[in-house]
């Protein structure tokens, strides 16, 4: 019983890069706002399984090439590299640094090391939800 | 019609450069010549003026806001009666929409507007399948969406 889902189809088109851009927006809004890496993460799942529902997982392996794995052991060791940037300048475990900078079209921005951290959260998050979906999806 | 939007993007930042003025309001300046340029030159283009099919889109969205207005109306007046005498009804419609952005645009306007709810699609995508709260005419009621939703959409797409 295949039925007729060009609405669905077309809709999620849509929906999917509104739901990608508001997860990098979130995650982006992590540090002065409601946000961070592990929000941003889930968003983004959510526009990849919303793909899936309307696709199948096949199709969406073609669309998105991505080896989940990997990307959550980078995560991983992105997290860890970051927290441990200290230990080698004689600080301790997690010291975070920061400065101002003058970026160009945006202007002074404040860069932090925990947006790296917070970058290693956000790949293991997404990873792991989409290796979790994609194994229980996945036995044919 | 992308190709106009981008020349008109191209000429606004030609008059940008040349005047030497890199504000926001420069470059509005410049999009309206642009504008005007480019409705000057009509004839050159093999398809219709883009500024033509953006107020198609601004028709469009405020005759939905009418129907929408219209129809929960008609929705209240149903509920608010004291007998029950309304005419619960599934009708097919065939549309002549070519593309799937425009028939999800029609099945959601239908949708959208009260009293009436597309159930399926048939698999060649000729067909909607249209449940009706209350009606009493099928032909007259597949006539008016027609004649506005579908005109409306077909104002829009058209090359």
């Amino acid at each position: 019983m295949k039925t007729n889902d060009v609405i669905l189809k077309t809709t999620s088109h849509v929906v999917f890069f509104i739901i990608f851009l508001f997860s990098i927006h979130v995650f982006l809004a992590g540090h002065f706002a409601p946000g961070g890496g592990f929000v941003g993460g889930l968003l983004t799942s959510s526009a990849i399984v919303l793909l899936l529902l309307v696709y199948d997982l096949k199709t969406v392996q073609k669309l998105l090439p991505i080896n989940y794995t990997i990307m959550t052991a980078s995560g991983l060791v992105l997290a860890l590299g970051t927290a441990s940037i200290g230990m080698f300048l004689g600080k301790p475990f997690f010291k975070h640094y920061f400065d101002h900078f003058y970026l160009p079209l945006i202007g002074d921005t404040e860069l932090h090391t925990a947006m790296l951290f917070d970058t290693g959260v956000y790949l293991v998050v997404v990873g792991v939800t989409l290796t979790i979906i994609q194994s229980i999806g996945g036995d044919d | 019609m992308a190709f106009q939007i981008l020349l008109n993007f191209f000429i606004a930042f030609i008059w940008m450069f040349l005047s030497t003025n890199f504000a926001s309001s420069n470059f509005v300046v410049g999009f309206i010549l642009g504008m005007i340029m480019i409705y000057i030159m009509r004839n050159f283009f093999t398809s219709r003026l883009y500024i033509s099919r953006f107020w198609a889109v601004i028709k469009l969205v405020v005759l939905f806001m009418k129907e929408l207005i219209l129809a929960n109306f008609q929705v209240f007046m149903v509920i608010i009666k004291p007998k029950l005498d309304m005419n619960p009804a599934f009708f097919a419609m065939q549309t002549e929409l070519e593309q799937d952005w425009e028939i999800t645009l029609l099945s959601s306007l239908i949708t959208l507007t009260p009293g009436t709810i597309v159930v399926h699609l048939s698999d060649d995508s000729k067909t909607l399948y249209i449940h009706a709260i209350d009606i009493d005419d099928v032909d007259s009621a597949v006539d008016s969406i027609k004649n506005s939703f579908e005109k409306a959409i077909l104002e829009v797409s058209r090359s």
